[in-house]
């Protein structure tokens, strides 16, 4: 089933390609519209990645958006209103957004709030947070803190580059470390893997905190990018992760999906968000469409359990 | 209403849980059906709701052949059933929970005087004057929780009840409570079908007792001329299996267990010796379970403390008894046993995701090698576990424990649910590891399977150890005379 959503997907990305070349053979496949379309995918995919991990293990965070843009904020305002070094900064940032993942992870499972409520209070405590921080938003930051996110390297901006090695080193960590695999069993039977010797809230917490972890470093990589720390960056940024993370197979009642499938889920969804703007379709229409997809792909999925 | 099921078989898969049964039911009679587990009750109770097809046989209603479709159907034909398991709804009223289907006012609205006089009124033909229509559910106590359920039940009037081991959450003063308003349904006609581990009850209540093996059907018995031997001997007789029963047990005590104390069991102190295998008996609810899972640290502990080799150890959670050399194979194989949606290799290496590595590559090779030593059948080890056997899988999770190299392995009920050749192959390798030094502390319901096997046994009853046993010394009988009083 899994190998068959990486496959699947795969395959319906390179149709989509394929149709898009030959009707718009100039504008779709040149190597700027695909590294655009990286680009816009680069933060999701960080996000992603994280979101693919807690449901694996069979939870999610809705508050993932907001560490985003307070992440951008903290590290901002420390630059721009008290001077501080943009290490310091980015330091500052990245502790931060483990603090609240801690938080999460620990009200979740220590004091054993619900998921989504306890991310969901989170997403609205953390964006107020960012608001504070930013205001309508700050500019002007040091050159080395823009540089980390506008840099080009082989012609492909920043961002790219760190989705890839992220993508990369976790797909490693979770063929390859018993840690990682861990999450496999919890999200598929958690009272047998509690009776396994996992230690199944501690495992919860740190999934948390990694998130928390992977949401910062997206949140100083799209401020640094911007140029600009905005109390609105990350806004649904949840829903399209959740969104990517299904896509790529994973299951909400967990131990299923691949950290590859992430990737795929988000580029499936900026593709598609980029033939909507080279096909002139209103930029309304985008979350419509997106919405459809996920309720076609889990739609389907149902279909044929059903039918098994 | 009178109720025969004639020559009624049902397998599921390998195991045939109802062989050729035939049974009477009288109109008016407490009729009790007894078995140890697996012995086909509860494939019978859901033959007669409707919830399963049987695979041959007739089920007859007033001499009228019928086929009962569904659940809604049962009730349609005037057969309800009361679950052991609760199904109320805490927030509602009890009239709310005795009648789902409430009767209304115009815009649908529910006529709550009319819901409350109808609760009313069924409530008083059973005699139960213990809460009042307008009762929330949440404020009751189980028992009376019991007795709304047994209501709600009767509100559909049916001809034909069936009480699935009714007072498992009863008190004493409560069972008889609840016997009252049996006795009341008796003298309205009404049939019930009662089942129950409990043999005083049975002959409390009970008018006929029929008692089914393996699935077989055995005897049928007036209570009023049976004692609770008779019952128990047509419960267990069964022809001993060929197992090797050489007793490997060393002198040596490998596992202690001191005052221990903790949910569900009080005091419990006995000793495990090198390469003995220790029966735990008792009914079920009789806290083995439950101080299983306090020994392996997956249940915290109250007070007591368990020793290995002399030493104190601190089993907080199942990895520390995992490297102190303690494996459990808990009894709910599906629910606490087993990542279904994962491979045979997962499965087996699922206690050991320690250290750093993880190779499929040796995870694979370890795995093959268990399939081969312990014969479990399946096209490869990346075959996922949904797609096994019950008793492959129970081998697979025998090989998952077995590879961590635990000095002390305890069983819960390790065959239940399986069929009769895998039975055989697990009593053959849980007697072969006692010869290979290994110790095992083995739940079991089954009788037959504790006296096999076990080297002495110790019986629970209610939370506390009765008694431990020496095989040689010890019957059947013995046993659940100790376990049931």
């Amino acid at each position: 089933m899994i190998k068959d959503r990486i496959v699947t997907l795969s395959a319906t990305i390179l149709l989509l390609c394929i149709v898009m070349s030959v009707l718009y053979p100039s504008q779709f496949p040149t190597v700027e519209n695909f590294s655009q379309i990286m680009l816009n995918l680069s933060i999701d995919t960080i996000v992603a990645v994280g979101m693919m991990l807690l449901m694996i293990s069979g939870v999610f965070d809705l508050s993932v958006g907001s560490i985003v843009a307070f992440s951008g904020g903290l590290a901002g305002y420390l630059m721009y209103y008290h001077d501080v070094n943009f290490l310091l900064a980015i330091a500052a940032a990245i502790s931060g957004s483990l603090l609240i993942g801690f938080m999460n992870g620990f009200l979740i499972t220590k004091i054993g709030i619900n998921p989504m409520i306890q991310t969901l209070a989170m997403m609205g405590v953390v964006r107020g947070l960012a608001l504070m921080l930013s205001g309508s938003g700050i500019q002007n930051f040091p050159y080395e803190y823009n540089y980390i996110g506008q840099v080009k390297l082989l012609g492909l901006q920043s961002p790219i580059w760190y989705m890839i090695a992220i993508v990369l080193i976790f797909s490693y960590l979770f063929k390859n470390i018993a840690f990682f695999r861990r999450y496999y069993f919890i999200g598929s039977n958690e009272k047998a893997a509690h009776l396994s010797g996992i230690e199944v809230e501690k495992m919860k917490l740190w999934a948390f905190v990694i998130v928390a972890l992977l949401a910062g470093i997206a949140g100083i990589l799209l401020s640094s990018r911007l140029g600009a720390a905005l109390s609105t960056s990350g806004k649904g940024l949840e829903l399209r992760v959740i969104t990517a993370v299904i896509l790529g197979g994973a299951s909400l009642s967990g131990g299923q999906g691949k950290i590859v499938g992430a990737f795929l889920g988000a580029a499936f969804m900026g593709i598609v968000g980029n033939i909507l703007i080279l096909t002139r379709v209103s930029g309304y229409w985008q979350e419509i469409i997106l919405g459809v997809i996920l309720i076609l792909a889990v739609g389907i999925d149902q279909l044929i359990q059903k039918k098994k | 209403m009178k109720l025969s099921l004639k020559n009624i078989s049902k397998s599921f898969e390998v195991v045939k849980a109802l062989q050729d049964v035939s049974l009477e039911f009288h109109e008016g009679e407490v009729h009790a059906i007894c078995g140890e587990n697996g012995a086909g009750k509860s494939t019978l109770m859901n033959i007669l709701t409707g919830n399963i097809q049987p695979d041959a046989g007739d089920i007859l209603l007033d001499n009228q052949k019928v086929i009962i479709q569904n659940n809604q159907h049962a009730r349609s034909l005037g057969i309800n059933i009361v679950y052991q398991e609760r199904s109320l709804t805490d927030g509602l009223s009890v009239a709310e929970n005795i009648f789902p289907l409430p009767p209304t006012k115009s815009f649908g609205r529910i006529n709550f005087v009319q819901l409350n006089q109808q609760t009313k009124a069924l409530l008083q033909q059973l005699e139960i004057s213990e809460f009042l229509p307008e009762t929330m559910v949440a404020t009751l106590s189980p028992a009376q929780k019991a007795l709304v359920e047994i209501a709600k039940a009767l509100a559909t009037n049916p001809a034909i009840l069936l009480l699935d081991e009714p007072t498992a959450s009863l008190t004493e003063k409560e069972t008889a409570i609840l016997f009252s308003v049996i006795r009341t349904l008796k003298q309205r006609g009404v049939t019930v079908l009662y089942i129950s581990h409990r043999m005083a009850e049975i002959k409390m209540i009970g008018d006929r007792v029929s008692v089914l093996k393996d699935g077989k059907y055995q005897d049928t018995l007036l209570t009023a001329n049976c004692t609770t031997e008779d019952i128990i001997r047509l419960m267990v007789g069964r022809d001993l299996q060929q197992v090797e029963v050489t007793n490997h047990a060393t002198e040596e005590v490998v596992l202690s267990v001191k005052d221990l104390c903790g949910k569900g069991f009080t005091d419990i102190s006995f000793d495990l010796k090198n390469g003995e295998i220790l029966g735990l008996g008792g009914l079920v609810g009789a806290g083995r379970t439950e101080l299983a899972m306090a020994i392996f640290g997956a249940t915290p502990i109250d007070s007591g403390a368990i020793l290995k080799n002399g030493q104190r150890i601190n089993n907080k959670h199942p990895k520390q008894s995992i490297a102190n050399g303690i494996a459990y194979l808990p009894e709910e194989r599906k629910t606490l046993g087993v990542f279904l949606q994962k491979s045979i290799a997962e499965n087996i290496v699922s206690a050991q995701l320690y250290g750093n590595g993880y190779s499929v590559k040796t995870n694979n090779q370890k795995a093959r090698e268990y399939s081969k030593t312990l014969n479990i059948r399946s096209a490869s080890v990346q075959q996922l576990m949904c797609k096994l056997s019950g008793g492959n899988q129970q081998k697979v999770v025998l090989a998952k424990w077995l590879n961590t190299q635990p000095d002390v392995l305890i069983v819960d009920e390790p065959t239940h649910g399986i069929d009769v050749g895998a039975k055989l192959e697990i009593y053959k390798i849980l007697k072969q590891l006692t010869a290979t030094g290994k110790s095992i502390l083995l739940i079991s319901s089954e009788m037959q399977e504790l006296l096999l096997l076990s080297d002495r046994i110790a019986v629970m009853r209610e939370g506390k150890l009765k008694g431990i046993l020496n095989k040689i010394e010890t019957s059947e009988n013995e046993i659940i005379k100790l376990a049931a009083q």
